[in-house]
């Protein structure tokens, strides 16, 4: 559609910003906001425009699942802010694994492998600024392990018989001591300042106690030390802070012609429960000459409530009667974020980090093209 | 799994590792870097890895010029750097009215380098247009946590009523 | 020959390693007997250098030896 003389309507730049959903095919994926594109319209970077364009809407904010949307910012933003939440947010993992004793049928790499894996929650304060990356010296080099770097826990479990079990007793939890090995059996040893910063409510202790680590019988036992450090994901992904951070494009639904009676109750079903309400058609809707509702005052028609909900399955694309009469789309510029976090952190704030990462990375980069360019 | 990056030698490394940690309070005699008086000796370890940490920031170079370049027409190569920094550099870039190409690109997968080229009309050079570019990026950002921070709070305030 | 040639290696500081913690490592084992699990009846059995290897308890000549107390390091990776 071209533009007229005047410029753009309202209906001509909302529908540029809309992904089209066909049968068979996605059209219009790329963004075409750039300056030069559209002749006679400027959009070069302007700080206030995108100010006033853009919006948070938040969904729900539990501490460790939160989802809200980002209206008005390219996908290269969003997407910038996605990957840096899953890979480049420090976190604090088991990293070394000193084993004295492990009789258990668990092997000591795998072992070592799951208590990698567990994630652990502190004192917020304590882990974002008073913890510090440790870099591995080379070998011959002294160790470099402090209290601001490396967080110390321990692991000593043996299995013995329990001499007040049953005769006829067949759980093993019951008939042995310790016969499963769980998180909560990881003990805490703070040194130095850690004392300060991790104690009581913001001890280091896993978020899950009931993680299962393994399971054992008498005679067999477990003794070890772990050394914790921080790390990013893209190193290793136990130290992504995130179960996954995901985002989905709104989804939009177009009524093109009127859907009626049995043909409304079956597109209702197409959808997810929610999205399509039914209503009743009016006496003014059906006076109006050609809009098709003639004649069919009082009969139920579909009307869109809720895109948000569709899950876009495009299940009403394969029925024949509805063909010509529904359009499906996507918003290119509405992201619907899902941020679960693994308990370290809380949602919100780590995408907060994620974007002052961004920022820092784009400061850093600055520094270093002006040393550049000298 | 490859067996040798998880076992480490068992013997020779092993005590050592263990103790640096918890050798802060009690003095250990191999590791006698440290001074013995253990409240001292924390504050005197805030000094040195700071030290460290300042001065090999600034010396790795991290964005050089590749060899061909001109003064409007310049491919910059980015080390340590991937999609997430190239996607969104080259939108902001392109928003640049006197920039007339840019794009991005990743040689290969195994390394992490990003090239990012930038052609301009007369009027600016490629250097500028990507400090414009990192800038505008860097204002980006700051929008996005004003707004973000304000609809977190109204969204508590309003779930709170 | 190499310039090289293999070295026994030798207890107490051979330059990379501080030496106390070497050598302690290498050394005889303080305590006394070592305790071989039977593989019929699972008893420990005490068995000194040059014994004959029977199992106290069942007559059994398959003994096992015991997890090394050493400490190992691992990456949990």
């Amino acid at each position: 559609m071209a533009p007229s003389r005047a410029g753009p309507t309202a209906e001509e730049l909302d529908q540029r910003k809309i992904v089209g959903i066909n049968p068979e095919t996605v059209t219009d994926t790329t963004n075409t906001d750039f300056p030069g594109h559209y002749p006679g319209e400027d959009h070069s970077w302007d700080l206030e425009r995108f100010r006033n364009g853009f919006q948070i809407e938040f969904h729900h904010n539990d501490p460790f699942d939160a989802s809200f949307s980002l209206i008005g910012v390219d996908a290269s933003i969003a997407n910038a802010f996605r990957r840096i939440l899953i890979a480049d947010i420090p976190t604090l993992a088991i990293e070394s694994v000193f084993i004295t004793d492990n009789t258990s049928v668990i092997q000591d790499e795998v072992l070592a492998h799951r208590l990698g894996l567990i994630p652990f929650k502190g004192n917020q304060d304590g882990l974002k600024n008073f913890l510090r990356f440790w870099k591995k010296p080379e070998p011959g080099v002294e160790p470099t392990l402090y209290d601001f770097n490396t967080v110390m826990l321990s692991l000593n479990v043996e299995c013995t018989h329990n001499p007040k079990a049953s005769e006829d007793e067949e759980d093993p939890t019951k008939l042995y001591n310790h016969a499963h090995v769980y998180a909560k059996d990881i003990q805490f040893h703070p040194v130095g300042r850690q004392k300060k910063y991790f104690s009581g409510e913001g001890a280091i202790a896993p978020v899950h106690p009931d993680i299962l680590i393994a399971k054992m019988r008498p005679g067999q036992a477990i003794e070890l030390t772990m050394h914790m450090h921080k790390g990013v994901g893209s190193d290793h992904a136990k130290f992504s802070p995130v179960a996954t951070a995901s985002y989905r494009l709104m989804p939009t639904i177009t009524i093109t012609q009127p859907i009626l009676g049995k043909d409304a109750e079956k597109f209702a079903k197409c959808f997810p429960k929610g999205v399509i309400g039914l209503e009743k058609v009016s006496r003014k809707e059906a006076a109006q000459k050609g809009s098709g509702y003639e004649g069919h005052e009082g009969e139920l028609k579909a009307v869109v409530k809720d895109p948000m909900r569709d899950t876009v399955s495009r299940e009403c694309l394969r029925h024949a009667e509805f063909q010509g009469k529904v359009r499906l789309g996507r918003r290119r510029d509405h992201f619907i974020f899902s941020i679960e976090s693994t308990g370290q952190w809380n949602s919100d704030d780590l995408f907060l980090e994620s974007v002052v990462k961004l920022k820092e990375k784009c400061a850093k980069l600055e520094k270093q093209v002006i040393n550049m360019a000298r | 799994m490859a067996p040798r990056s998880t076992r480490k030698k068992a013997v020779e490394e092993a005590p050592m590792e263990e103790e640096p940690t918890s050798h802060q309070p009690t003095a250990e005699d191999e590791d006698a870097s440290m001074a013995d008086a253990d409240v001292d000796q924390e504050d005197g370890e805030e000094a040195n890895p700071e030290d460290e940490e300042e001065e090999e920031d600034e010396e790795v170079q991290r964005v050089r010029i590749l060899p061909g370049s001109t003064p409007t027409a310049a491919s910059f190569e980015f080390l340590e750097e991937g999609h997430t920094l190239g996607n969104a550099l080259r939108y902001i870039v392109m928003q640049n009215p006197d920039v007339e190409f840019c794009a991005y690109a990743i040689p290969h997968p195994s390394e992490a380098k990003m090239n990012v080229r930038i052609q301009t009309y007369e009027g600016t050079t490629a250097i500028q247009a990507l400090e414009k570019g990192l800038r505008d990026l860097q204002e980006l950002c700051d929008v996005v946590t004003d707004k973000f921070t304000v609809a977190r709070d109204e969204f508590s305030n309003r779930m709170a009523a | 020959m190499s310039r090289e040639q293999y070295q026994i290696p030798t207890t107490g500081g051979q330059g990379d390693f501080s030496g106390g913690q070497t050598s302690r490592a290498i050394e005889q084992a303080p305590t006394g007997p070592m305790f071989y699990t039977c593989g019929d009846c699972a008893v420990k059995v005490p068995l000194e250098k040059g014994a004959p290897i029977r199992c106290q308890k069942c007559g059994a000549r398959v003994l096992y030896k015991e997890r090394t107390k050493r400490m190992v390091q691992f990456e949990a990776r």
